[in-house]
């Protein structure tokens, strides 16, 4: 295990089994078997640091907080230390006109070899001119730096799937990125915030394997997101003897068990967040007694109340008084046709007599 | 159209508008039915209407004499898919869950194990029922389109159900998603099919009985 | 700041190892001593060490700690001061490393059980017993 990276954690003070120990914990993360975590350490030590760019867009700075307050900084900095992050506008000393240069001089310098990371979704409501940076439109400036970028990685689900700004009604006309950019290979890292591991864990998969992870049908990668939170979730195995909590302050909940009939979208859910957990492996929502929200998945918002269970309807089915006044005014409405009938019928009876009979 | 869109749909419009039809088409055909009234039977009864129509409400459930021997699989299967069907729909606990959120009314459930042995016996009948339909030259003469349609909207949410709940497949939201929508189709159906047997089974039942007592043949 | 510094506890019923049916035990842990036993017989077979990892299994602290209950306690408990610390213990079970990584803030960041004669962390990297041995020749020179 030697490189230039294990040569620059060294002078900082970070020892190889410091490394060692990391790559163990991001490979259990990414679910890899627990050997990978030796094969990563060897191919990112020996990586060499990519140039990236960070734009940010119609986004509340939330993903750039969840990665940088991330549980241990000088862990998770580690990561940073190897990229070349060239522009980030909330991270950089820079402002202005500098700042913009920066960027320029980083596109120009590495084109077509850049990694872009995205967060924001991208308003195209009023020609873009929702959320502009410098004069331009996130539009414009988001099709410029991603002509020449080697991927991009949408982080948070405004970037991946348009997140809260699209919930309806969409004032702004937010999009995800992968709305815009068709051309280029682009990973999203959903989560409202996303897991600060997983952004590290797809920058690691890139930096040794020198590709991006495999992706699943919206494009995150499986490593984090291939199973339900509801799967790997702690509180499982109370699910399956249908042990329930059905208020938040009941001998249930304060037994810890399942929260599925308080609304956790854990099932349907795709997410890191039961292995990875939050601020420093504390906790994480479940843990913490609520259910799961669902963030990770496209259009979380508006997918129904988040403390009704997912088996149950999302409201109370509006149809009933209408449709059961429509179904008695057509009831009666055919017995009356049915009695005109039978008395139509009635009349129109000729009986039959005997002599009838004999003619 | 993603797979936690079509759960959302599933769970609001689409119920709706199953609700609504189900309701619409029960709610007309009753009052239809019970307007339609009955010729006033002038002669005298034969024998005061006892307890007769009560009792056949029960004896046309139980096989006639001989019947079980020709006909076992119609008999037992059927009393294994109408049971286990009400084992599933009233005491597995997603279920009583809807019911307590649409009613407010609630009761215990039985375990997931239990539900899903019922689930995978009551399909289990169905199967070997829609083969005797299929291999009995009368039955599959008499059977009709509405036999094969009826058999397969009520097969469907069983089936679908349980693979959703033991993850197969497909993913779960969208398996879960699927059996919402099969369980609305049945609910679209329900008033305009054979399957109306829900409602008026026991109706018909009780009006033979006593008119059958009344006319001399009391049970 | 840990979990402990919260005045909240779960107090446990009494202490010892509880058994599979009580609260808190999903039975998910049982089944791992089988696998256990397959991978210690796969290591002295062949020598080749192989490893579980607990939080990718769904498992409840109070499995854990039955798991831990059960396996015992060995000779040998490394601790290592490597970005917070983390500790490597034999377990009663000789070759069997219940390995916990903690990070800076002693929160579990990742947990193991390892199964390998020594575990690969506790090794010296060459690299580094080199850097060790120009240490040591530094030292000499200066006598």
């Amino acid at each position: 295990m030697q490189g230039p990276l294990i040569e620059s954690l060294a002078r900082q003070g970070v020892s190889r089994r410091t490394f060692l120990k990391y790559c163990a914990t991001l490979a259990s993360m990414m679910a890899l078997p627990p050997a990978a975590g030796l094969a990563m350490a060897e191919a990112m030590a020996a990586a060499r640091r990519p140039s990236v760019i960070w734009l940010p867009f119609q986004e509340c700075t939330g993903c750039t907080e969840s990665i940088t307050r991330s549980h241990s900084p000088t862990l998770e900095g580690m990561i940073f230390d190897m990229i070349s992050l060239d522009y980030q506008e909330t991270l950089m000393a820079a402002a202005g006109h500098q700042a913009e240069e920066a960027l320029h001089a980083a596109m120009k310098a590495n084109h077509g070899k850049y990694l872009l990371i995205v967060d924001g979704s991208i308003p195209l409501g009023q020609d873009g001119a929702y959320s502009c940076i410098g004069g331009r439109s996130n539009l414009e400036i988001l099709k410029e730096a991603a002509q020449g970028a080697a991927a991009i990685i949408a982080v948070g689900t405004c970037a991946a799937y348009g997140g809260i700004p699209k919930a309806r009604p969409n004032p702004t006309g937010a999009v995800s990125v992968s709305d815009i950019v068709k051309d280029k290979p682009i990973v999203n890292i959903p989560g409202c915030p996303p897991v600060p591991v997983v952004m590290t864990g797809v920058l690691a998969h890139y930096l040794t394997f020198g590709s991006l992870p495999d992706l699943d049908d919206k494009g995150r990668p499986r490593a984090f997101f291939g199973e339900t939170i509801h799967d790997r979730c702690y509180r499982r195995p109370f699910y399956d003897q249908g042990k329930f909590a059905k208020t938040f302050d009941d001998k249930g909940a304060r037994r810890g068990w399942c929260l599925f009939e308080l609304g956790c979208k854990g099932p349907v859910t795709h997410n890191a967040c039961a292995t990875a957990k939050w601020n420093g492996g504390t906790s994480w929502p479940v843990e913490s007694g609520h259910g799961c929200l669902g963030c990770s998945e496209p259009d979380f918002w508006d997918a129904g109340d988040f403390y009704k269970a997912l088996s149950v309807p999302a409201h109370p089915p509006t149809s009933v008084v209408a449709a059961s006044v429509v179904g008695a005014t057509a009831g009666a409405a055919a017995g009356f046709a049915n009695r005109a009938k039978k008395n139509a019928a009635r009349k129109a009876r000729q009986p039959i007599t005997v002599a009838d009979l004999e003619k | 159209m993603n797979e936690l869109q079509f759960l959302t749909w599933v769970r609001g419009p689409g119920l709706d508008i199953a609700v609504g039809i189900f309701l619409l088409g029960t709610v007309w055909r009753l009052f239809e039915i019970y307007t339609l009234g009955r010729r006033k039977d002038l002669a005298a009864p034969r024998r005061a209407a006892g307890a007769s129509g009560l009792h056949t409400v029960f004896r046309r459930s139980l096989p006639p004499h001989g019947m079980l021997k020709r006909a076992p699989v119609s008999y037992i299967g059927g009393y294994i898919f109408h049971i286990g069907l009400a084992v599933i729909v009233f005491l597995g606990a997603p279920h009583i869950m809807l019911i307590a959120n649409l009613t407010g009314l609630s009761w215990p459930g039985l375990p997931a194990q239990f539900i899903g042995l019922a689930t995978v016996m009551t399909m289990a009948a169905m199967l070997a029922m829609l083969v005797d339909r299929i291999n009995k030259p009368a039955k599959r003469f008499l059977s009709t389109f509405e036999d094969w349609f009826v058999w397969a909207v009520t097969f469907l949410p069983v089936l679908t159900g349980w693979l959703a709940v033991q993850h197969l497949l497909l993913p779960y939201t969208t398996m879960l998603a699927l059996h919402i929508l099969s369980v609305e189709i049945l609910l679209i159906a329900l008033p305009f099919t054979k399957l109306f047997h829900v409602f008026t089974l026991f109706g018909s039942r009780w009006h033979n009985g006593s008119a059958n007592a009344r006319k001399g043949v009391p049970v | 700041m840990t979990l402990d510094v919260i005045p909240i506890h779960v107090v446990p019923r009494h202490t010892g190892a509880a058994l599979p049916g009580e609260p808190g035990l999903s039975g998910n842990a049982p089944p791992l001593l089988r696998e256990l036993a397959e991978q210690v017989r796969h290591l002295l077979e062949t020598g080749e060490p192989s490893a579980i990892d607990l939080s990718a299994l769904p498992l409840t602290p109070a499995d854990l700690d039955w798991l831990r209950e059960k396996l015992g306690s060995g000779e040998i408990a490394v601790t290592l001061q490597a970005g917070g610390e983390s500790t490597l213990d034999e377990t009663a079970c000789a070759g069997v490393w219940w390995v916990t990584h903690r990070n800076e803030q002693g929160a579990v960041a990742s947990q193991f059980i390892e199964v390998a004669f020594v575990p690969e962390l506790v090794k010296a990297h060459p690299a580094d017993v080199a850097i060790g041995r120009e240490r040591l020749e530094f030292m000499v020179s200066d006598l």
